[in-house]
Formats: structure tokens, C-alpha cells, sequence
């Protein structure tokens, strides 16, 4: 026995184990390759050109003086670029949105392409681009929740929800003793991935190799290839990497989509990468919202009516509307619940998902006006809010497949010391004079599943190799999936080859709605299962193999090797196993999905209570964010590291939308004026302290045969409220406007 | 950037000549005008650097009780050497943007200058302090004529600045976190003939003198003098990183502070 103990123990199982992300040296060294980082030779570099102008026409571009510049290849402009085969224009697709593959001169949004230059060199290709110089016909641009009329909302689809109501909500408000009637409204953000969007793309006759960043690498192959007239086996994607999605990399865009169709028009590879101020237009982002939350509650703070409506800004051409109000679903037990949706047409790209779509931006309205309504009843925030627990799904009366948020809330607030708050605001000081205030806020996050396959292999020399097309955004999927894998073969992790990050691989689904761990991690765990059972079964029924004659159901696999459960003195190698049989590898297939009946029968989310501490200066109103506690259940745990780092991140992506991110728009021009990571601002580390994630246990026999839910976004809800309610508690200021800004408290102070 | 020629004059007789070419332009320590020339929106054809003027550099303190500082002493050097002597423009020197700027940039070429959030501009102004050219003495109550406007006549060079050292003197900034410049600031100076206030970075119009705080502090020099006392919001800067409403507000915040930590 060695006489120190090694951490982390390991009893048999990869999963549950705190494993560093698989990919981190490279990372980290620079060795791993991002899609911008492949120059296939023959390389063409393109830049396009972004409208100045965020409505109106392209009126004039000097294609000779690009044309003429050393270096430049090809200049492509509505002129001379034919139509892509599928029409950008058309939603033949469940994620298809519409973009502009130079067509026409129209400008519906600022920073569209409106021209796209090829050159030798990536400097060339920018001055190219320089000096195409457009002059415009500008027409006055339509910006903001006021800049046009709303419009009513039929629901269903992709980004269109639409009204849900449960019981009776008039008279939910007429029974209501006490009640709340509020106002917030969240901005527009960007999405500021810190990899730019960015193509190398490559032909070959009719099929084309990509290196993309992809959040769903199967899917995104039929896509492509709808709009470049090609069948989907004919697309290729390459991405072992990305450098973030946050949900805008789940569906295609317009410069990556034209870069591929001008590298087949040249008959050269190309490559594109966005600049950082291209990533405010045409690569999604979160619209802005208005919210209005009207809560009734009766004498005992229960409450009677939880009536939600969200508008919220899509563009001009698309629809994606924010679907905040649906926060309001399935949180707190009602006795009635409205969540309705209207839009309003911006001269704006069109959103797309971002962190959380929906869930952030009606959190961030709901739990503030939660708070609003506890002090207006006069009792504790988290009292009020346990006072109002859904023991099963409001409206649907589903029961939860598992919710541990009770345990969240005493966790959360042991660990924060809640117990120790005053009611009343402005009651606290620390030593150097600042107003400190508590703020509390719970989170919500479905748990969904999508459809994966995926291809496990045992190889002769007793290895495994596992197979799917998961996308690693940085949230640790190589890791992570590799873990179950390794689990599903009886084999430890460094015995395990993991191939992941190109569509040529079994479909592991979109890595999205924070189901990526349960759906490919399902599906490997059943390929695993399958092809385990067929060494098994040839073991068994081997006379010369230790295991003849054992039951199937007896048989447990542990390190490599086949075991009798119970009897130790009977086991057989996996590659023992194999070299007796012919020597060949064996192969097994699975796939995963949401269990139907289990699905039908039951309301699935992960939950999660969140506690903020802010100091305010009591002159400057400078707002710190010192200590955050997050406490969440998501089933189960399949690595503690990555998951507590995922809810970290959530958590500061939720201080980002209380305090920070917010898109500022020139009304003139429509133009994003901070359009660049000096101006957008974004949480540092020295904005980041006292940041604390507790999972919380939890058992879910229905979710999924894993019992997995996600963590990828839960963190951003309730954080943002949390904060906000804290500087109310510090200020005694209510700021219904995020993100909280530095003016609106010393207005609020007179 | 466009090209230029460059040329680097021992004295200062030989700058002044050097500024007489067509379209030349003087450089201290460079640190707006670099960036402004990469970024194509000058021109000059001639460069004049102004860093190996001997005569122009370096910190002493005169007989009527002056901070001398050479027009291209760079702010760290003036933290260092006027830290005795006038803590409180050493502690303003010291904070100005990063050590880059610090031990490149001067207090010349910020002057000359005359960005609208710049520091210097509140320490001449609060003091009452005398810039010297290669052709005469301008008062800073003469010399700062709004956002990047000066005194200044064309080709003419700052030499020197003396600024008046005070019984007590502090500046408060609140920095503009990315650029290090200030979203205001306010330099705070009591003289046995009365008090100056100055404040950078909230006017639209530049630097500029709050005579309601010196007549309140004048009388009474203590935070609570000019606690009731307010500015106007018309006329303030307002953009990206923050409103009108907030400077001025910080205005007063930081005139208080600023003597509470006068020294």
C-alpha cells in the first residue's frame, strides 16, 4: 500500500470524478487549432464590407480602385455575384434565418455585408475592401423597443413564442390583496465570442470541406449544403474547437455562408474571419425587451396571479423574439399565469438564441419583481418565494422528475449567511462607508434532450474507441463525454480514444439548450452499453473464456476485464476475449433521446437559488458585486470541476446583464456605437470575487437513463435579479432599467 | 500612417526654426500624436521632436516658491522629483494614464494639447500657473480657449510651466477605466491669496475654473463649505461613459474629497 492517499480517489468510475479538461494544454500552449487557424494552400483571404448605414441603399462602390489594388483577386458585389442555389431568403429549415448573399443594394441593418472582397493577402483583401468606399441612399433607421409599432405574435416555431395562459388570470388579479404592476427593460447585447466567427473553406468539385465553428456540426452540414445546391453528404465539417458559441454559433450565418459560395465561384480555398465590430449585426444577438410583471398575492403572500408580457425588438426581415416571458412558466405556484409575447420590427440584425434565450432577460424582470412583491407584503424574499414553491408543474400539475430547490435555497443561504438579513434597505454599512445590500434570486432552466448517435469500438488490444459529433465550446465536452465513455466501456479514461468535432462522425446534436452532456453523452453512453454486451456475450458463450456459461446478467465490466458479480475468481480480458475469437475489434452502436413516457409524464428543469452581496458608494454609486453564492441542482454531476466552472460562468455572464453589456445604438445612423470590447463592456476579473457555486445532490430516474440535466446556462438566471434586488437592498433604489447604470442610481437617490 | 521626415533640434532656437517648414508639427512625447498619425487622420510632413532639448527638461522649484517643469519633462518624471515639493501635483502626475504614457508623455505636449479629459490642464489651471513659450509667458487664465484650443500661435513651443506651489493642494480623478483619463477631475489649491479650483474632463468647453467652490472655500476651507453647492449639468460632457448628469455631479463629490485630502 503506498503510504500517501492519491486525490482525486477513484472506486471504479470516471464519472463524478473532478477530471481537468482533456484539452487544456493545448489550449493553453496554443497547439489546439481553431477554424481561422488552417490556411489550406492556395489560400484566399476575404474581407467584406460592412453598410455604414443601417437602412436604405448602396448607391455607388469604386470596384475599379479595389479591382486595381496589388493583391486583390476578385471583388464581388450584387453586380456581378450569382445567386446562391438555395434562397437566403426562404426558411426551409427549423434554425434557418434569412441573410443577405448580395443579391440586391438594400441595406436592412448596420454592418451588413454589401460587398465581398478576395485578395492574395489578408492586407490586401482589407484595403480592397477600403477602397470600395460606398456612398449611400440613407433612409431614417428604426431603432429600439419605440421605433416602430408592435406587432402581435402568432406562436410556434423557432423564436416565435407565443401567449400561454393557466387558470383564470382576471381573476387571479381581482382576488389579488397586495399587488405589483412593473416595468423592465433589458437591452440589446451582442454575443462577443472570444473566436470571431470565422471559414476556411475548400472545394472539390461539388463537395466542400469547412472549417467552422459549429455548435452542431451534423445539422449544420444539410444547411449549408440547402444553400449551396449540394446533398448534406457532401459537406464536411472540421471543428475540434471553438472559441465559444453561447448559442450563435448553433445556427448558420451570412458572411460564413458567402465566403463558402465565393471560394467556389474563384475556384481557390477561402478563408474569413469577422472583425470584431462585424460581430454587431449579422451574427445574432439578444434583442431588447419590455417587460411588464404583474403579480397578486392574497393575505398570506401566496400568490394569486403571475401575469407576464414581454415585447421584445426582432429585425425587420426575421423573426426572433426574445421569449422572456416564458420565465414565468413552471417557477412558482400560482393561481393563475400568463406569459404573452408581442414584437417590434428594428432596423437591426436579426437575434438569434444568446446565454440563456428568454430565460436571462425574463429572469432578470420576474425575480426583481418577486423581490418588489415580498417587500410590498412585508416579508423575507426567500420566505416569500418558498411560500410560493411549486410542489408540481404550475399549469401543467405535472409532477418535477426531480427538483431539489429546497435544498438549494437552505444551502445557498446558509453558505451566503441570508439568515442574518435586515428587511428594510439601506441598513447596512462595511468600514469603509459603502451601503452593502443582499439581493437573492432563484434559477430556472429547462432540461432538455435532443437526438445523437453515436459508435463505440473495442479494439483487439482491449482499448475503446468512441465516436460522435460533439462540439467543445470551452464547456468541456471532450472531457466530460470521454468520462462516460469510459464508464459505459468498463475501461478507464486513458484506455479510451474519444473522436469528436467533425460531421464525418456519428450526430451527436446540437450543443445547445444545455442538453449537449445528456443527449451525446447518451448516445455514447448506449453505443458503449451495446458493444460491451456483444464482448459479453462472446465471453459467455466461449468454453474457454472463465465466464462460459455465466449469465449476461451477472456480468459486470471493471477496468478492461469482465468480472462475475460476487465472485472474483472468474474474469476474462476484454483483449483476452477478442484473441480467442477470431482477433478482429468489435463494434457496438447507440443512440439517445428524451424517454417518452417519462418525458410525457413529467416536468424536467434544473434549479437553483442565487445570493449576491453588492457595496454601493454612497456618493458615486459605484456598484461592486462581492460575493455571489450559487447553489443548483442538476441532476447528476458528471464532472465537478467543469460543471462548477459552467455555473461560474453563468453566474458572471448574469453580473454581466445586471451591471454591464448593453449595445448602444447611434439614433441617427442606427450604427452600434461600442461596437468593440473597450466600449461593450464585459465583467474582468476584477469585477469577479467571492464567487461560490454549491451543486446540490440530486437523483433523477426519469430524465434520462444518466440522470443528467445541463449546466450550461441555469447560472445566468436568477443572478441578474439577485444582483438587482441587492442594490436595492444597499440603496434603497429600484432600478427597472438593466443593465443597472451609474446614473440611474444617483437619479434615484434625489 | 503617411510618411514623414523626421528631425530631432538640440535647442530650442533650432525647434522653433524646424516648425517653420511647411506643415511640420512639433512632437513631445507622442502619445496622442502617434496614435492620431496611424490612424491617418494627420498629416504633417515634418516631425519635430521636441525630447532632445536639454534645456527643456527636468523639475526645480524657484525662488518665489515655483515648480518649474521643462515643457518636455514626462509626467514620471515629475512624479518622482516634485513628490516633496508639491505632493500634490506628483500624485496627479503619477495617475496620468499607464507607465507608457507616464515615462513617454509631457507636460508640454498635454498642454499644448488640450484634450478636454486631460489632467494637466486641471493642475495649470487650479493653479494659476504660468506657461512659458520660446516667445513669451501666458497666464492659464489666458491660455485655455476650450476643447483643444489654446494660447498657442503656430510653431510656438511650451518651455516651461511654473506652477505656484499652494499651502495644501490635492486632485481627485475619477478614471475612466480602460483609457486612465479622467471622467472628471477636479485640482483643488489654497493660496494665502484664496482658493482655485479647477476641473477637467466634464465641460464642453475644456478646463475650467468652479468660482462658486473658490468663493465658498475661500471663506472656509472644508468639505462642508461646498457641500449644498452644485453645477450645472447644461453644458457637460455627455457620452458613452457617462452622462452630463453624472459629471456634474461628480464634480461636487470630488471638489469635497479633494479637500478633505488636501496636504
Amino acid at each position: 500500500m503506498p503510504d500517501t492517499v492519491q486525490f482525486p480517489m477513484r472506486f471504479g468510475s470516471s464519472s463524478g470524478q473532478p477530471v481537468t479538461r482533456r484539452d487544456g494544454i493545448a489550449k493553453v500552449t496554443g497547439t489546439a487549432t481553431f477554424a481561422a487557424d488552417n490556411a489550406p494552400a492556395n489560400l484566399l483571404h476575404a474581407v467584406y464590407v460592412s453598410a455604414a448605414i443601417a437602412r436604405g441603399t448602396v448607391t455607388s462602390m469604386d470596384v475599379e480602385a479595389a479591382k486595381a489594388h496589388p493583391g486583390v483577386v476578385e471583388v464581388y458585389t450584387p453586380d456581378n455575384v450569382p445567386p446562391l442555389p438555395g434562397d437566403a431568403s426562404s426558411k426551409p429549415f427549423m434554425f434557418a434565418f434569412r441573410f443577405e448573399p448580395l443579391q440586391d443594394n438594400s441595406v436592412r441593418y448596420a454592418n451588413q455585408p454589401i460587398a465581398l472582397v478576395l485578395a492574395e493577402t489578408l492586407e490586401a483583401a482589407t484595403e480592397g475592401a477600403r477602397l470600395l468606399a460606398p456612398k449611400y441612399a440613407a433612409e431614417t433607421p428604426r431603432i429600439g423597443l419605440d421605433g416602430n409599432a408592435p406587432f402581435e405574435i402568432e406562436g410556434g416555431g423557432f423564436g416565435l413564442p407565443g401567449t400561454t395562459v393557466h387558470g383564470d388570470v382576471e381573476a387571479g388579479h381581482a382576488a389579488a390583496e397586495a399587488s405589483v404592476d412593473l416595468t423592465y427593460e433589458t437591452p440589446e447585447q451582442y454575443h462577443n465570442a472570444m473566436e470571431m466567427h470565422a471559414v476556411v473553406a475548400e472545394w472539390d468539385g461539388d463537395h466542400v470541406v469547412l472549417d467552422v465553428p459549429s455548435q452542431a456540426l451534423v445539422m449544420s452540414c444539410a444547411a449549408y449544403g440547402y444553400y449551396l445546391g449540394i446533398p448534406a453528404e457532401n459537406v464536411t465539417i472540421r471543428c475540434p474547437y471553438l472559441g465559444g458559441g453561447f448559442g450563435s454559433k448553433a445556427a448558420l450565418n451570412g458572411p460564413t455562408v458567402l465566403a463558402i459560395h465565393a471560394a467556389r465561384l474563384i475556384g481557390r480555398p477561402v478563408k474569413l474571419m469577422l472583425k470584431r465590430d462585424q460581430m454587431f449585426g449579422p451574427v445574432f444577438h439578444r434583442g431588447a425587451t419590455r417587460q411588464r410583471v404583474r403579480i397578486g398575492v392574497d393575505g398570506d403572500a401566496r400568490m394569486t396571479v403571475l401575469d407576464h408580457e414581454s415585447l421584445a425588438v426582432t429585425s425587420s426581415f426575421d423573426d426572433f423574439i426574445e421569449s422572456a416571458a416564458n420565465a414565468s412558466q413552471g417557477i412558482y405556484s400560482a393561481g393563475a399565469l400568463r406569459s404573452a409575447h408581442k414584437g417590434v420590427r428594428a432596423d437591426v440584425g436579426t437575434p438569434g438564441p444568446m446565454r440563456a434565450p428568454g430565460e436571462a432577460s425574463g429572469s432578470a424582470a420576474l425575480e426583481s419583481a418577486m423581490d418588489e412583491m415580498a417587500e410590498k407584503a412585508g416579508i423575507d424574499p426567500l420566505e416569500f418565494r418558498l411560500r410560493n414553491y411549486a410542489e408540481t408543474e404550475p399549469g401543467s400539475g405535472k409532477p418535477y422528475s426531480s427538483k431539489a430547490l429546497r435544498e438549494c435555497y437552505a444551502q445557498g443561504a446558509e453558505r451566503f449567511g441570508w439568515s442574518r438579513r435586515p428587511l428594510a434597505p439601506r441598513q447596512m454599512t462595511d468600514e469603509n462607508g459603502m451601503l452593502v445590500g443582499w439581493g437573492m434570486g432563484t434559477a430556472l432552466f429547462a432540461a432538455p434532450m435532443f437526438a445523437a448517435k453515436a459508435r463505440a469500438v473495442i479494439r483487439p488490444d482491449g482499448t475503446g474507441l468512441v465516436e460522435t459529433a460533439a462540439a467543445d465550446m470551452g464547456q468541456g465536452a471532450w472531457t466530460v463525454l470521454a468520462q462516460i465513455a469510459a464508464d459505459s466501456l468498463g475501461l478507464p479514461l486513458d484506455m479510451v480514444e474519444f473522436r469528436s468535432g467533425a460531421s464525418t462522425l456519428p450526430d451527436a446534436g446540437v450543443a445547445g439548450g444545455s442538453g449537449h452532456t445528456a443527449t451525446a453523452g447518451g448516445a455514447l453512453h448506449a453505443a458503449g452499453q451495446d458493444v460491451v454486451a456483444r464482448l459479453a456475450e462472446m465471453a459467455t458463450a466461449d468454453p474457454d473464456s472463465p465466464l462460459h456459461g455465466a449469465g449476461n446478467a451477472t456480468i459486470v465490466a471493471r477496468d478492461g476485464r469482465f468480472w462475475v458479480e460476487g465472485d472474483d475468481s472468474r474474469s476474462d480480458g476484454f483483449a483476452d476475449i477478442l484473441a480467442r475469437n477470431g482477433g478482429a475489434e468489435i463494434e457496438g452502436t447507440g443512440g439517445a433521446n428524451r424517454p417518452q413516457e417519462a418525458g410525457a409524464a413529467h416536468a424536467m428543469y434544473a434549479h437553483g437559488a442565487v445570493f449576491a452581496e453588492v457595496k454601493v458608494d454612497p456618493d458615486l454609486f459605484q456598484t461592486r458585486v462581492t460575493r455571489l453564492v450559487g447553489a443548483f441542482a442538476a441532476g447528476r454531476i458528471i464532472n465537478p470541476k467543469l460543471a462548477e466552472s459552467q455555473l461560474m460562468g453563468g453566474m458572471i455572464w448574469g453580473l454581466s446583464f445586471a451591471l454591464h453589456e448593453e449595445a448602444k445604438y447611434d439614433m441617427r445612423t442606427g450604427r452600434v456605437v461600442n461596437g468593440d470590447l473597450a466600449g461593450y463592456h464585459v465583467p474582468v476579473n476584477a469585477d469577479v470575487k467571492g464567487l461560490e457555486v454549491i451543486t446540490v445532490h440530486e437523483d433523477d430516474p426519469y430524465v434520462n437513463p444518466l440522470g443528467i440535466k445541463g449546466v450550461g446556462e441555469i447560472g445566468i438566471t436568477g443572478t441578474v435579479g439577485a444582483i438587482a434586488n441587492a442594490i436595492w437592498h444597499a440603496t434603497g433604489t429600484r432600478i427597472r432599467r438593466f443593465p443597472v447604470r451609474i446614473e440611474d442610481l444617483l437619479a434615484g437617490s434625489r | 500612417m503617411y510618411s514623414f521626415e523626421f528631425a530631432r533640434p538640440g535647442s530650442i532656437d533650432e525647434a522653433v526654426k524646424a516648425l517653420k517648414a511647411e506643415e511640420a508639427q512639433a512632437l513631445g512625447g507622442g502619445q496622442t500624436l502617434i496614435p492620431t498619425l496611424k490612424q491617418r487622420l494627420a498629416a504633417p510632413s515634418v516631425l519635430v521632436s521636441l525630447s532632445g532639448i536639454a534645456e527643456m527638461q527636468g523639475v526645480c522649484v524657484s525662488d518665489d516658491n515655483a515648480l518649474c517643469v521643462g515643457g518636455a519633462t514626462p509626467h514620471a518624471v515629475v512624479a518622482k522629483e516634485a513628490a516633496k515639493s508639491f505632493p500634490a501635483l506628483a500624485g496627479m502626475a503619477s495617475r496620468i494614464g499607464d507607465p507608457a504614457v507616464r515615462n513617454r508623455g509631457t507636460v508640454g505636449g498635454s498642454l499644448a494639447n488640450n484634450d478636454p479629459s486631460a489632467c494637466y490642464p486641471a493642475a495649470a489651471l487650479g493653479t494659476g500657473a504660468t506657461i512659458k513659450t520660446n516667445a513669451r509667458e501666458i497666464a492659464a487664465d489666458d491660455y485655455f480657449q476650450g476643447m483643444f484650443a489654446t494660447a498657442l500661435d503656430e510653431g510656438e513651443i511650451i518651455t516651461e510651466v511654473r506652477f505656484p506651489i499652494p499651502e495644501k493642494a490635492n486632485y481627485q480623478k475619477f478614471v475612466q477605466p480602460a483609457s486612465r483619463f479622467a471622467l472628471v477631475g477636479v485640482f483643488v489649491a489654497k493660496y494665502a491669496s484664496g482658493v482655485r479650483v479647477a476641473v477637467t474632463g466634464a465641460s464642453e468647453d475644456g478646463v475650467f475654473r468652479w468660482t462658486e467652490a473658490e468663493e465658498a472655500l475661500s471663506k472656509d476651507f472644508s468639505a462642508k463649505a461646498v457641500e449644498g453647492l452644485k453645477v450645472s449639468a447644461d453644458g457637460m460632457i455627455s457620452d458613452l461613459h457617462g452622462p452630463a448628469a453624472y459629471r456634474a455631479h461628480l464634480v461636487g463629490v470630488l471638489t469635497g474629497r479633494a479637500v478633505n485630502a488636501a496636504a
